[in-house]
């Protein structure tokens, strides 16, 4: 007893361990407390629910913080050492539930057949009525479903007796529908592993539309049909993300410059103006430019119309929505490099300008040999987040064109301006993309994947890494 | 000379003549991308050669060759003040002023005025159609008004401005009186703010003034989360969305709000750590921190559905936070751990010799010393939160939870029952907050999202 009393003490004492091993068992402990807190809460919260059947499941959430926190200072009461760690605790557990844990599930939906139809319910659209039998151990199909031959064909069976797969029933109102262990097959008649409850009144059967372990299939498809898919909306989104950077770098840097003279007057209400397109949020004014940019009724062409340009189909061409996407990004982002400009100006000394006019430099002169030279350093950064930035704007491109309008020869899903990102959100989440989440989840791993490459390169220039380690 | 002194010494330049092709290469480039611009251009204005005229859009034919000649004119008359102004100038104060640089500014002005015009002419013709019932934003131009301005629509009448569009906004809504009262109350602290602001530019002394602002900015924060909290969905009876739109403004601001906060709390401890606090394993988390970040959001989507359908959270503002809670951490811990590598260590030291424990340091000392980066976080992750479409859109599904962002959606969205009038009315009230909040904390703003870019 005493023994294992000054041991303790002495495991207390201890300062952290050192190197890697200290990580790994900083990161056990914590990965223990979390999984032991998120057991006990379900626990409780299952308890809770039997005892109230009507509580919400979020109940889980408000049962698990409270055992966390007791779990942790129990923790550091055992490896004080620890301490450091806990100031990252919260941020590391909200990280790691709605961030890590959705990116896990994503990876793990790409190899797999998980679409808006194979969601893990039953297939309703062939539903054959069915009837229980009184020991309420089997379950015989009135007749052979609709297109199908066999039950084994229906369900879809790896074994001629059907074993281990699933049957689900419904009963007259469909709403609750419960799924069966199949024990084997007979004819028309299935033998289940369980008994189906005596309160439900089975009338209708189907097969169930399981999620399946599908491989590498789902990006054998994508890289498949890569010349008319992956291949140029991969190459639209560099095109787009590049020239986005390079307009609005321009455009920033010839507004900044003009402005930081100091001798013009009024500079501070043309920089109050043009400050206006990056106040208001994007959400509002993307929508808006919809409908300046229509073709028929837009202000856009109603002005063209004042110079007699006939009316542009901005939104309905493939290459003019093109145009129309990098002029809107043009507007929204503009005033954030001409602010960049203004700051990174103002850290360039006025002496230096003063010995280049004594030397009887021109203006021209002074922007190509001075300016522009010492801001290479402070914008380098900034355009290549710019870059990483746009080759995952999906906002400008969902709310503008919705990846529209469709090229013909190519899906619905990947249109003239559709980026890769908003490639996947349309393969899962509209009607034409059949609501194939695993698709699009490969898609996600492949955008991460270039993300990773394009920050790489990102972080080496800004020197994100030497600042990490210092 | 020993190798050691080499090393130590800085390097000395040595001019090395760049070769021909290294000369070229920039020219080369620069003729590459010149000559693909201008067949883009080209393409682009033969698909519009050969068009007929739409019926609905009023066209001048050679117009560009008036608007050309107009802006000759102005740069001419330019020229003729410019050289009025110099020699003026020159006999005033004696000194010699170049006509060059005089016309310079003058040139500067003229395209300045021409890039205001443009950048801002579609935020004011949204706004005057928000008072046109005539829903000028989608109708035809009244082609019979002799005043071009109207002929081409390129303004609504001004004459027909009402305030239909925000009448239907307010349908079958019922504010009592002291809701009212604190709704005044905010607008009239953010007006403050924003006179304060004004003064503070014009003049240097500014001492005064700070405790007026801290007033303001206190009873706005206090006003704002009881209205924000005291509103309910049952005050709002009228048919059709756009009756929920202040419904949906509040919805927003308590869901921007509490993102912030919980920003706030998820990042400054960690961040501190990240800044302060050596022990194994500091470099890896704030690796895997950026990493993490990198991943797109909106592609997890169908992952984030599912957990927090599990959880019963689905159209919840609590699950539409915590889906946004993951976003919020990286970001701000990165820069927050920047903020606090600027400030003197000793400070903390010396708190720490007096007999603080490191979280008293971090509490005492650290956290009233950021007070402006903490605003910073706090409007950035607001702003960043009140303007998300994507994930408010899949998580909240009831019409009492929108968003602006999804109502906006809603009045535009759709082939034929879009309400482009009634968009533009929500639109102008839904972005007023943000624009006073922009414009209100320019300063920390500014300098805060600048701060990531920029290094002297």
């Amino acid at each position: 007893m005493a023994v294992a009393l000054t041991s303790l003490r002495r495991a207390r004492s201890l300062t952290a361990p050192q190197g890697p091993l200290g990580v790994l068992a900083a990161i056990a402990i914590l990965a223990a407390v979390l999984a032991l807190s998120v057991l006990i809460g379900w626990l409780i919260s299952g308890l809770i629910s039997t005892a109230f059947p009507g509580a919400p499941s979020s109940v889980v959430l408000i049962c698990m913080a409270p055992v966390l926190v007791l779990l942790l200072l129990l923790a550091l009461r055992l490896f004080p050492w620890m301490q450091s760690w806990y100031y990252l605790v919260p941020a590391l557990v909200f990280l790691i539930a709605f961030t890590i844990l959705p990116i896990v599930l994503t990876v793990s939906y790409a190899f797999t057949n998980y679409s808006g139809t194979n969601s893990g319910y039953g297939d309703t659209s062939v539903k054959t009525p069915v009837t229980v039998s009184a020991d309420r151990l089997s379950v015989t199909f009135s007749r052979q479903p609709d297109g199908f031959t066999s039950l084994q064909s229906f369900l879809g069976c790896v074994l001629p007796t059907c074993r281990n797969e699933t049957v689900v029933l419904y009963d007259a109102e469909g709403a609750v529908p419960v799924n069966a262990r199949i024990e084997s097959l007979e004819g028309r008649t299935l033998h289940l592993t369980t008994t189906v409850a005596d309160s439900f009144k089975a009338t209708d059967g189907t097969r169930l539309n399981a999620i399946r372990a599908v491989g590498l299939a789902n990006f054998r498809e994508i890289f498949g049909r890569a010349s008319t898919e992956l291949i140029p909306v991969f190459l639209w989104t560099v095109v787009f993300a590049f020239s986005t950077m390079v307009l609005n770098a321009l455009a920033g840097l010839i507004l900044g410059v003009l402005l930081y003279n100091k001798r013009l007057k009024g500079r501070n209400i043309y920089r109050t103006l043009l400050f206006l397109p990056w106040a208001i949020p994007s959400v509002i004014t993307i929508q808006m430019w919809v409908a300046l940019f229509n073709q028929q009724f837009g202000v856009v062409n109603k002005t063209l119309g004042l110079l007699g340009v006939p009316a542009v189909p901005w939104l309905t061409d493939p290459l003019w929505a093109k145009v129309t996407v990098l002029l809107v990004n043009l507007w929204l982002s503009f005033p954030y490099m001409m602010t960049a400009t203004i700051s990174a100006l103002s850290t360039i000394s006025d002496d230096l300008y003063e010995a280049a006019g004594i030397d009887g430099a021109s203006r021209w002169q002074q922007i190509v040999n001075i300016t522009l030279p010492l801001l290479r350093t402070s914008f380098t950064p900034i355009l290549l987040s710019g870059f990483a930035f746009n080759f995952n704007n999906f906002g400008v491109i969902y709310l503008l064109t919705a990846g529209g309008p469709s090229v013909p020869g190519r899906s619905s899903t990947a249109g003239a301006t559709d980026i890769l990102l908003s490639w996947g959100y349309n393969t899962a989440f509209t009607s034409s993309g059949g609501q194939n989440y695993s698709v699009a989840s490969a898609i996600a791993m492949i955008v991460f994947f270039l993300t990773l490459l394009i920050s790489l390169v990102n972080f080496k220039a800004a020197g994100v890494f030497e600042e990490a380690r210092r | 000379m020993t190798a050691q002194n080499t090393q130590d010494s800085p390097p000395t330049y040595v001019h090395r003549e760049p070769s021909t092709l290294r000369k070229a290469l920039p020219w080369l480039v620069l003729a590459a991308v010149l000559l693909g611009i201008g067949y883009l251009i080209f393409t682009l204005v033969q698909s519009l050669v050969g068009r007929a005229p739409s019926l609905t859009i009023y066209t001048v034919k050679g117009g560009w060759i008036s608007f050309l000649l107009v802006l000759l004119t102005a740069c001419g008359v330019l020229a003729l003040t410019s050289l009025i102004g110099q020699r003026l100038g020159m006999r005033s104060t004696g000194r010699q002023v170049r006509y060059l640089a005089v016309l310079g500014d003058q040139l500067t002005h003229l395209l300045l005025i021409l890039v205001v015009l443009v950048a801002v002419y579609p935020l004011l013709y949204v706004l005057l159609a928000a008072f046109d019932p005539k829903n000028s934003l989608f109708a035809f131009p009244d082609f019979s008004n002799p005043n071009i301005l109207y002929k081409s629509g390129l303004l609504p009448k001004l004459g027909g401005l009402t305030f239909e569009n925000f009448g239907k906004l307010f349908d079958g809504v019922t504010i009592p009186l002291w809701q009212v009262g604190l709704g005044l109350l905010a607008g009239a602290s953010l007006g403050a703010l924003l006179v304060i602001t004004l003064i503070e530019r014009v003049r240097s002394d500014t001492k005064g003034l700070r405790r007026h602002r801290g007033m303001a900015i206190q009873v706005l924060v206090v006003a704002l989360v009881l209205l924000v909290v005291f509103m309910t969905p049952a005050q709002f009876q009228g048919q059709g969305n756009e009756s929920k739109f202040l419904l949906s403004v509040r919805n927003t601001l308590l869901v921007s709000g509490l993102t912030g906060a919980l920003a706030i709390l998820l990042s400054t401890t960690a961040g501190y750590a990240m800044a302060r606090l050596r022990f194994p394993g500091r470099f890896q988390t704030l690796l895997f921190f950026i990493f993490v970040q990198m991943f797109p959001v909106f592609l997890a989507l169908v992952a984030i559905y599912a957990l927090l359908f599990t959880l019963g959270l689905v159209n919840s503002f609590t699950g539409l936070i915590l889906a946004y809670s993951g976003g919020a951490i990286a970001f701000n811990t990165w820069i927050y751990k920047g903020y606090v590598e600027s400030l003197p260590e000793s400070l903390e030291e010396a708190a720490m010799i007096d007999g603080a424990s490191r979280w008293g340091a971090f509490t005492r000392v650290v956290l009233p010393l950021s007070g402006s980066m903490l605003v910073f976080i706090f409007l950035n992750q607001f702003i960043g939160t009140y303007a998300e479409f994507i994930l408010a859109n899949v998580i909240l599904t009831g019409v009492e939870k929108w968003t602006v962002g999804v109502m906006l959606r809603s009045f535009t969205a759709g082939q034929f029952s879009t309400k482009w009038g009634i968009f533009a009315a929500a639109a102008t009230l839904g972005a007023l907050p943000i624009i006073a909040l922009f414009y209100g904390f320019q300063r920390y703003f500014v300098g805060g999202t600048v701060a990531g870019g920029v290094k002297e």
